[in-house]
């Protein structure tokens, strides 16, 4: 069987297998999850290693016309595709101890299967349509993982998640039927189609439909939402590392490939306003947030801005910097979830204001934070986050101080919330900690890779050469639109090293200020959440006034009751009125036939007089 | 064939007679079985066409027949009517020797139906018509009570009406044609020779001949009599009534005749807008009555009224629906009046506004009248869906866009009294003082079963049907 078909089928079948033998034991599912996670790694290596292909193969004769089950290794999907099945394979490990006495944890564990083999399919395929019915796909395991968070309000945030992400995803589809119609193929590899007119409306629209996935604004609500109503591992898993992954493969594929998105374009400045827009509110409501799992969520909103905005500086930096920032962003992301679910588990809850010094007790989770945390605010020179950002920061300064300014301001606010919240959890006095322990082994696995993943991305590819970079992201754009420049060497701009360290600087004397204010970390930043006009945002904010979703459903609601009136008014209709007509028409009738033989005789002698003069005159 | 079909019931009905009283009467219900079931099988398996030409009756008579497939379905829904007619009779008739005077009936009636269906000449035509309404008439004055008596009058009353209309006409079209047989008749009328005025003299027979049928059939505006005779009649000469008597007597020799003797389209016109009235009237007037029978006896109406407009489109889908429709309408109405039967002798009553949640303790007989009821209402994939949606094609294939348009609006008023029906009937709370009620016992279950199977098996391999039995009909028409 073809690798590549083995990839999607392989996950998929290991779920059935799952949900069969493992029924309603976790803890078995758990290790079934291990087993087949190991395999899809193994297979996502085979393919990885492969030559990367120039032309789609087609392993089953399925359909005709456009939708056909195309796929192609191409040397960015086969990147997504390993980075994917390195994450499934350390949360399937991180899952097995998290989920192991959760009494619908095998559930997950099939979703967890099922979602590896839809997200191969994805990465892999070559036809717009079979891409469509993965990415579906995903949204539909989605809103079952949220579920499954059993609290009160899962169904509800799953329902918002599926409402938005369906909504997202239509506008895709639409995107699709135009980009299909205007290119007349729908084989990713060979879609070309210029930006004007209906081009520009089917870029929208697949744009859409990638930063959705992505987690960016307007898209994002959901997002904080499942922080509180998710299982953990659906985070780390989905807005930590897989949306991100899909999301701006997508994004580059569409703005790379099938448009040829260029500087001088509006949709370059489209994606950075999205971008910007997107760093610096999302981190601004970050910034306030006084649960762990929570804060973390709006940076997984916040970090994909940075992604966005690199893409669409449309320069070769940025868009580099872009990428590597989302394989950045996905390593200490995930991690920095990990950690949350670690505290989660071990010490029953990860509201602020009920834990705190939990870095005594947990030290392995905790430098695991320390890392992890650096690495997204940036520290300079040894984390990955840094050296990703600078070249973000070097996109966006060649296309307007605006953005760099805006880029900038996310990262004071970034790395000021996460001094607060490491602050906060672990080294507060606050709340009864006595009881916790550090968490098991198979747990902190996984957090502790990626931390030292960060660092290797980080420092060691500063003396290494940026390994992903000359291997997948420059391959991306190509020799032609890299113009020479090579990123797999690191270079140095003052101006933008000096911005960062002002702005981490200027983050550390926030933090500092407020923590003298108010004597405890978790108040850090209290002073910037009641300034004056602040607060009362804040608040709207928390209230979700702004949240688009709402929005819809006030708009929704609206609708149901014009629809409710048009149908009391058809109703009326119906059961009134056609009622009335009937029931008189029938007692009419009914009076009619009043039993005497004599009206019957003259009925019929009227109708034999009729029948024969019809017949003989041939009218009636 | 005629020997069998005719002669034998005829011979039967004779020797219960002679025969003492006791055997006579368990014979009479075993002999009527017997009959009517190997009628039934007989016609299924006989090569078709079937003919005449041995058969011991021709000695004598020298009466040659040639069979369609059309004679097939009447006597296929003749037996079927019939058998069921027998095993309500026996149900439900408690006075053995009315149960006697009853089956002897039954068996003239069928032979009276039969001979209908025979015919090759107008005069028989006209015997077997008021064989079969003779026998009618005593049947629904069986229980001699008032409402019996005055039911059989009002039908006594129209055909006698009819058989005057039908009479003369068979004088003037001899008096023009010098023959009743139908092939001269027909020679005779489509020749061409006739002058103006005979002509018109011939249309004058014609107008009163199918005036006569439509009475016999209970078209509106000539069915005064109908709604009167079904619901005062023992219910088991309703099921014989409402199943097949107004069908054989009435709709099939009107479609014989006017396809294959008279050969006359002029009279299209007058059946699409006589069938269309009579399935609004037969709809509307159904959906405010009270008592179970009279509402089944006015969708009766409603029913036939749709047999009619599909032979009034004079297209031949129209027309294959339009039979198709009549045997489904011997079935479905056949089995609404078994269960009504069943409602009546398990309850006592057939007041619609005394019963209620039968479904319960009558579970067979309410899911059997479900499935008429939606058979009735042309839901899919039952076997009335079929019929109905053949003749709405056929209607609107040959021009008649508003009548289509009508016999599908009027289905719904067809589902909203049914749907009542079975509310009031079967469904909802159980009404007081029914709470000893039981299901029937077999010998209503046998007919109820067979045409519930009927129904089922007819709606699901109707593809297979209309390429295999309806498309040859063709031939026929």
């Amino acid at each position: 069987m073809n690798m590549m078909l083995l990839a999607i089928v392989l996950p998929i079948a290991a779920a059935i297998v799952v949900a069969l033998v493992a029924f309603r034991k976790s803890a078995l599912a758990g290790y079934f999850a291990v087993i087949a996670s190991i395999a899809n790694l193994y297979l996502a290596y085979q393919i990885y290693m492969t030559e990367a292909s120039t032309s789609p193969v087609v392993p089953l004769e399925w359909a005709g016309w456009v939708f056909e089950f195309a796929l192609r290794n191409y040397q960015f999907s086969s990147f997504i595709l390993i980075a994917t099945a390195m994450f499934g394979f350390l949360l399937s490990l991180y899952n097995t101890a998290f989920l192991k006495d959760k009494c619908n944890g095998w559930l997950f564990h099939v979703y967890f299967l099922l979602t590896l083999g839809f997200v191969n399919g994805a990465v892999l395929a070559d036809n717009l349509l079979l891409l469509l019915f993965f990415w579906e796909g995903l949204l539909a395991l989605m809103f079952g993982m949220i579920y499954l968070g059993g609290t009160q309000n899962s169904f509800r945030t799953a329902t918002k998640t599926m409402i938005i992400g369906g909504v997202a995803d239509l506008c895709m589809m639409f995107g699709i039927g135009l980009t299909v119609y205007l290119a007349e193929t729908a084989s990713m590899s060979e879609i070309k189609v210029a930006m004007e007119g209906l081009g520009s409306l089917a870029f929208v629209l697949l744009v859409i439909g990638a930063v959705a996935k992505a987690g960016s604004m307007p898209f994002h609500t959901w997002i904080p939402d499942a922080a509180s109503d998710a299982p953990l591992p659906f985070m780390s898993f989905f807005p930590g590392a897989l949306e991100k992954l899909l999301g701006i493969y997508l994004l580059t594929r569409i703005s790379l490939d099938f448009f040829e998105l260029n500087a001088a374009s509006w949709g370059s400045t489209m994606l950075m306003i999205i971008g910007a827009c997107t760093i610096v509110l999302a981190v601004a409501m970050a910034l306030i947030q006084k649960d762990y799992k929570k804060l973390l969520s709006y940076h997984a909103i916040s970090q994909v801005g940075y992604m966005v905005l690199g893409i669409g500086t449309c320069t070769p930096v940025g868009i580099v910097g872009g990428l590597f920032h989302m394989i950045n962003n996905t390593l200490y992301k995930c991690c920095l979830f990990l950690t949350g679910g670690a505290i989660e588990r071990q010490a029953g809850t990860t509201n602020l204001k009920k834990i705190g010094g939990l870095g005594y007790k947990m030290p392995i989770t905790f430098l695991t934070f320390i890392i992890a945390a650096a690495s997204i605010s940036g520290f300079p020179f040894l984390t990955n986050g840094f050296f990703s950002k600078e070249m973000v920061y070097d996109g966006a300064l060649q296309r307007g101080y605006i953005f760099w300014f805006a880029a900038v301001i996310g990262s004071v606010m970034t790395a000021a919330s996460f001094l607060k919240l490491g602050h906060a959890a672990y080294l507060d006095k606050r709340g009864d900690v006595s009881n916790v322990k550090e968490a098991p082994m198979l747990m902190l696995l996984p957090g502790v890779v990626l931390a030292a993943l960060c660092l290797v991305f980080g420092i060691g590819n500063f003396f290494t050469g940026f390994l992903p970079i000359g291997e997948f992201f420059q391959p991306v754009l190509g020799a032609e639109r890299l113009g020479g420049h090579d990123f797999t060497v690191f270079h140095a701009n003052w101006f933008l090293i000096g911005g960062s360290i002002v702005a981490l600087l200027l983050a550390i004397i926030n933090h500092f200020a407020g923590y003298k204010k108010t004597g405890s970390g978790i108040g850090a930043v209290d002073h910037v959440h009641y300034a004056p006009v602040l607060h009362q945002m804040y608040d709207a904010a928390e209230k979700r006034y702004f949240d688009p979703y709402e929005w819809a459903r006030c708009v929704g609601r609206a609708v149901a009751y014009i629809g409710w009136g048009i149908d009391r008014g058809i109703d009326f209709f119906y059961n009134r009125i056609v009622t009335f007509a009937a029931n008189g028409i029938s007692a009419a009738i009914r009076a009619m036939h009043n039993g005497s033989h004599v009206t019957y005789l003259a009925w019929s002698i009227a109708g034999i007089l009729l029948v024969i003069i019809a017949c003989m005159t041939g009218r009636l | 064939m005629i020997t069998f079909f005719i002669a034998l019931p005829l011979l039967v009905v004779l020797i219960l007679n002679l025969l003492p009283r006791k055997q006579a009467d368990a014979l009479s219900f075993w002999c009527g079985m017997a009959l009517t079931v190997v009628s039934g099988i007989y016609v299924l398996m006989a090569p078709r066409p079937m003919t005449s030409d041995f058969d011991p009756v021709n000695l004598v008579l020298n009466w040659k027949i040639v069979t369609s497939d059309l004679t097939a379905v009447m006597l296929i829904s003749i037996a079927l009517v019939v058998f069921s007619a027998f095993w309500v009779g026996r149900y439900l008739l408690e006075d053995e020797n009315r149960q006697f005077i009853f089956n002897n009936l039954l068996l003239l009636c069928m032979v009276g139906m039969n001979g209908v269906v025979f015919s090759q000449d107008l005069f028989t035509l006209y015997v077997f018509l008021e064989i079969v309404g003779a026998s009618s008439f005593i049947l629904i004055a069986l229980e001699r009570t008032k409402a019996g008596l005055e039911g059989a009058f009002k039908y006594i009353l129209l055909s006698f009406v009819a058989t005057v209309l039908i009479l003369s006409s068979v004088a003037m079209l001899f008096m023009v044609c010098g023959s009743l047989d139908y092939e001269a008749v027909r020679i005779c009328l489509t020749s061409g020779t006739l002058d103006e005025n005979t002509s018109r003299f011939v249309l004058f027979a014609v107008g009163l001949f199918a005036a006569g049928l439509l009475i016999k059939g209970g078209m509106v505006p000539f069915h005064g009599w109908l709604p009167d005779a079904y619901s005062s009649a023992p219910t088991p000469v309703s099921v014989l009534l409402g199943g097949i008597v107004t069908k054989a007597a009435g709709i099939f020799t009107l479609i014989q005749l006017v396809r294959n003797v008279f050969v006359f389209e002029g009279v299209s016109p007058v059946l699409l807008v006589i069938g269309t009235v009579s399935i609004a009237v037969g709809a509307f007037a159904a959906m405010g009555q009270s008592n179970f029978k009279r509402l089944l006896a006015y969708s009766s109406i409603s029913q036939i009224g749709y047999i009619i407009v599909g032979l009034g489109s004079g297209h031949i889908i129209g027309i294959v629906g339009a039979i198709l429709h009549l045997f489904n309408h011997s079935v479905f109405k056949t089995l609404l009046f078994v269960n009504a039967a069943a409602v009546e002798k398990q309850s006592g009553t057939v007041e619609m506004d005394k019963l209620g949640g039968l479904s319960n303790k009558m579970p067979v007989t309410g899911f059997a009248s479900v499935l008429g009821f939606l058979s009735a209402a042309g839901i899919p994939p039952l076997s009335g869906f079929w019929s109905k949606v053949l003749i709405v094609v056929g209607l609107w294939k040959a021009g008649a866009p508003m009548a289509a348009i009508i016999a599908i609006l009027l289905s719904l008023i067809t589902l909203a009294y049914f749907l009542s029906v079975q509310r009031k009937v079967f469904f909802g709370k159980l009404a007081s003082g029914l709470e000893g009620v039981k299901e029937a016992d077999f010998r209503v279950l046998v007919p109820t079963i067979l045409l519930v199977l009927i129904t089922l098996v007819i709606g699901l391999t109707f593809p297979w049907l209309f390429d295999t039995f309806l498309v040859p009909l063709e031939s026929f028409l």
